[in-house]
């Protein structure tokens, strides 16, 4: 391989992640845009109408104020954890981006394309170490702000975050014994005939419901529940900090959502009977990311904040119960039929 | 049985995600219905005005006769009735021997907008208009004289619209609202007239 090559791939690379880093930060404002649109609507409201059209220019004012706001460090803060938590916080969830298969690899005259940043052969552990990577953020900005809501609310996270990590690995592992694999891209081509979420369907809730958990979204919200931690964890934060924070909360959601894309919802492939009419490609990945982040929304406009022992019994006594049960019945199966 | 069915399939659950995406589906048709059928109930405010109520008690204005003077005659009935004290009439004798309203402010920032002062006036000539946008960065601006009353009444109250607050909201006076002239309520009873409010 001369250095040519070399340059070239790594040129690729850098190309490849700034077009991906973009199109996601993208999701992530408009994510926070159809968020408030779905929730008004299905409250009988109108969300955000002054900014553009429909209000869709709505993001692009929110980001440029909180760019614009003062950044504030409290006095008896610890400087340093406080600063660098907003970072881990977003660094861990973005990171994961890089193992997703977003279509299949194609050869582009000589070169060839990857759907994924990086084909790694260990994706999906990747993306479950980087999703507990985030709780540390979590947990550095509780501490680290010395105020007891921030406290209280990196303390509920980090029990929150470890419980739930536990059903949401153990529906992964159906996911992995089908596949044969822990790679994404394999993962999704052994889907190609069945989505994974017709034989995996006791694993599919429970990735759901653990997922909903681990990005600590309604109604597992206890570590930013408003009406308790004023903003939980990220009480003391202002400005862009405060926005990172935000930031890596809705690339959490775009990660668990395009984790269950590829493990459940058969990734770039599309609906069975609709390849005639649209092949399968990145839309198909899109459209189904989509139909998901639409599900967070729904449940986050429907349903209250569950009690903090509720939680914990939901996720030791029913989640983890049910996944394991999962994996007996997929290893039974994969036995006695496959 | 079923209990513990129930237990297994969230029911509960089930049912508020299946209302709440019926008011979104149902929400999702508005821009193509007409105003009055929306689902959505939300009103623009500043584009969107919502008309005000019949007798909504809003600005003040100092009604005009016929003439184009002003009707108060400086009696003092609303200055005496009002609980915030807010109205401060001044009188004063004229060339002619008669009594003559030289200065009528109200501190709209102390009144209260009960329309005591509506109802006790002989003459309808006080009256509070339907116009409630009103704001401003100092007190001074709250403090309405004569002058300023009266274009109160042109700007809210002009034609038709004055004639009929008096007589649809203010009915004890009904009988003796002649427009122009004021007609004292004690003649008309005098003179055999009933009411007919």
């Amino acid at each position: 391989m001369g250095a040519i090559d070399t340059l070239l791939l790594v040129v690729g690379v850098v190309i490849k992640l700034v077009v991906v880093f973009a199109v996601a930060m993208l999701h992530v404002a408009y994510a926070t845009y159809f968020e408030r649109k779905v929730i008004a609507h299905m409250q009988i409201r109108l969300g955000p109408m002054e900014v553009g059209w429909h209000g869709l220019l709505q993001p692009i004012a929110d980001g440029v104020k909180l760019l614009f706001k003062e950044d504030i460090i409290p006095a008896k803060a610890d400087r340093h954890v406080f600063m660098i938590a907003p970072m881990i916080c977003f660094f861990a969830a973005t990171s994961s981006l890089v193992v997703f298969p977003f279509f299949e690899d194609f050869k582009l005259g000589p070169y060839h394309v990857g759907g994924s940043l990086a084909n790694i052969n260990i994706g999906l552990l990747f993306v479950l170490a980087m999703s507990s990577l985030g709780a540390y953020g979590v947990v550095m900005a509780g501490w680290a702000s010395n105020s007891k809501y921030a406290f209280l609310g990196g303390l509920r996270s980090s029990a929150q975050v470890i419980s739930y990590e536990i059903p949401l690995g153990l529906s992964l592992v159906g996911v992995m014994m089908l596949a044969g694999s822990l790679n994404l891209t394999d993962i999704v081509h052994a889907q190609s005939g069945m989505w994974n979420i017709i034989p995996q369907l006791l694993g599919f809730s429970v990735f759901c419901i653990a997922a909903l958990a681990e990005t600590n979204r309604t109604p597992f919200d206890l570590p930013e529940a408003e009406s308790e931690l004023v903003a939980g964890y990220f009480t003391e934060y202002t400005g862009f900090r405060f926005a990172l924070f935000f930031l890596a909360e809705y690339m959490g959601m775009l990660i668990m959502a395009s984790l269950g894309t590829v493990c459940f919802l058969g990734g770039w492939n599309p609906v069975p009977g609709m390849e005639k009419i649209i092949p399968g490609g990145v839309w198909w990945f899109l459209a189904k990311v989509y139909a998901l982040f639409f599900m967070y929304y729904w449940v986050r406009t429907t349903l209250p904040r569950y009690r903090y022992d509720q939680l914990m019994s939901l996720g030791w006594k029913v989640m983890i119960p049910i996944a394991l049960a999962n994996i007996f019945l997929t290893g039974l199966w994969k036995v006695y039929f496959a | 049985m079923s209990g513990l069915i129930k237990k297994i399939i969230p029911y509960e659950i089930a049912q508020g995600m299946a209302l709440t995406l019926k008011v979104w589906v149902k929400g999702l048709f508005d821009p193509f219905r007409k105003q009055e059928d929306r689902v959505i109930v939300t009103r623009r405010y500043p584009k969107v005005k919502r008309p005000a109520q019949p007798g909504f008690r809003g600005l003040h204005a100092l009604a005009r006769d016929e003439k184009g003077g002003m009707k108060c005659v400086g009696c003092g009935m609303c200055a005496a009735i009002c609980p915030s004290k807010c109205i401060d009439i001044h009188t004063a004798e004229g060339p002619d021997f008669k009594k003559y309203v030289t200065g009528y402010r109200i501190e709209v920032l102390r009144c209260v907008f009960c329309g005591l002062c509506v109802e006790a006036c002989p003459y309808g000539a006080i009256a509070l208009t339907e116009h409630y946008e009103y704001s401003g960065y100092t007190r001074a601006e709250f403090d309405y004289n004569m002058i300023r009353l009266l274009e109160n009444w042109d700007k809210y109250m002009g034609g038709d619209k004055g004639k009929k607050y008096f007589e649809n909201f203010w009915t004890p006076k009904k009988w003796f609202f002649t427009g122009g002239k004021p007609v004292s309520p004690v003649s008309k009873i005098a003179g055999g007239e009933t009411n007919a409010g």
